[in-house]
């Protein structure tokens, strides 16, 4: 995995796969405190306590496809955090949901870079129409800016008409886009 | 967030448009997002999809991304689900081949034979 846009995909793609209907990540910047924190929060079926103990270590997985159950999106996340002295912590209750915090120390020679956020946000929200994403990038230097995308409140209004019908990608396209620009995504 | 009023305008467009057509997708094509995919490149083979069905306005066509997915030695893998015809999987799939497929096997119903690696009837 080369930057942490790619993990972020893969964790949501887990909470996915467990059946979450709601989907919060909030993305935090804080270049005074060097830290660059992740944190994603799903109401799905959860992980139970025997499981638990073991996700965070590689090659565990439940998928029944494979001969070999070979897991490695937590581990390879938590391994890239750690590199460079932060943190990560996984939390999570059967049947109620699971919660990832993942610290990144912001300078660390180590820190992957954010990558193509944008890719990563707009196919989850255009492949899981059904799901709510609730999005918080934050970006705390000299001022703070805050950025906040909800896919509920646009369902909201739309009525019965899809998030997937070509003017609302657009639309969504489009505030994706300047939300990212606002905190400046490229550079981190 | 962009204006709310822009979007309340949308809506009314779309709703006009639905009332003459039925809205029931003809094509599936589902991109396996797992971890190996990712690692993969799979992000921008869903990126290029989605990009040429919107650009085509194939509003027939249901583009999803899954992380369960077992074929690790062929990632990017994309499926492309059509009712009443065997399940076709298409493997090692780049961006340009991604898009060679939209235009060619779901535009234009035809196989794009040498990138298949599975059929599967259901
Ligand atoms: N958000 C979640 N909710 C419920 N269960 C989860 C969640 N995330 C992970 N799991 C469980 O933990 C296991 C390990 O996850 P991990 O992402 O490390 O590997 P994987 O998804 O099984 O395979 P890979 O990511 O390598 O394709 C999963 O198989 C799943 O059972
Ligand atoms: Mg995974």
């Amino acid at each position: 995995m080369q930057d942490i846009s790619l993990h972020i995909l893969d964790i949501l793609e887990n909470a996915i796969s467990a059946e979450a209907k709601k989907i919060e990540l909030s993305i935090n910047v804080n270049e005074k405190e060097n830290i660059l924190s992740i944190r994603i929060k799903d109401d799905g079926k959860g992980i139970d306590e025997e499981l638990l103990q073991e996700v965070e270590n590689p090659f565990y997985t439940t998928k029944k496809e494979r001969i070999k159950k070979v897991g490695l999106g937590i581990p390879l996340f938590k391994q890239h955090a750690l590199m460079t002295d932060g943190d990560f912590s996984l939390k999570s209750e059967k049947d109620a949901g699971t919660v990832i915090n993942v610290v990144f120390q912001y300078d660390h020679i180590d820190r992957m870079p954010m990558g193509d956020l944008e890719s990563t946000l707009l196919n989850t929200i255009f492949s899981h129409p059904e799901v709510d994403f609730e999005i918080i990038l934050q970006r705390q230097n000299s001022h703070e800016t805050k950025e906040k995308f909800s896919t509920s409140a646009i369902r909201r209004i739309l009525g019965d008409v899809p998030l997937t019908y070509p003017d609302v990608m657009d639309f969504i396209k489009e505030n994706i886009k300047r939300s990212l620009k606002k905190i400046k995504v490229e550079e981190l | 967030m962009k204006t709310l009023e822009e979007l309340r305008k949308i809506r009314e467009k779309a709703q006009n448009e639905m009332k003459m057509r039925n809205s029931e997708s003809r094509v599936k094509v589902v991109v396996g997002m797992g971890t190996s995919g990712i690692a993969l490149g799979a992000r921008d083979v869903m990126k290029a999809i989605l990009d040429e069905v919107s650009n085509r306005k194939l509003t027939d066509v249901l583009v999803t991304q899954t992380g369960e997915k077992g074929l690790s030695s062929m990632e990017p893998v994309v499926d492309v689900i059509e009712k009443g015809k065997p399940k076709i999987t298409y493997g090692n799939v780049t961006p340009e081949n991604a898009r060679k497929i939209v235009v060619e096997h779901i535009v234009n119903g035809k196989v794009v034979s040498d990138l298949v690696v599975a059929t599967k009837n259901d």
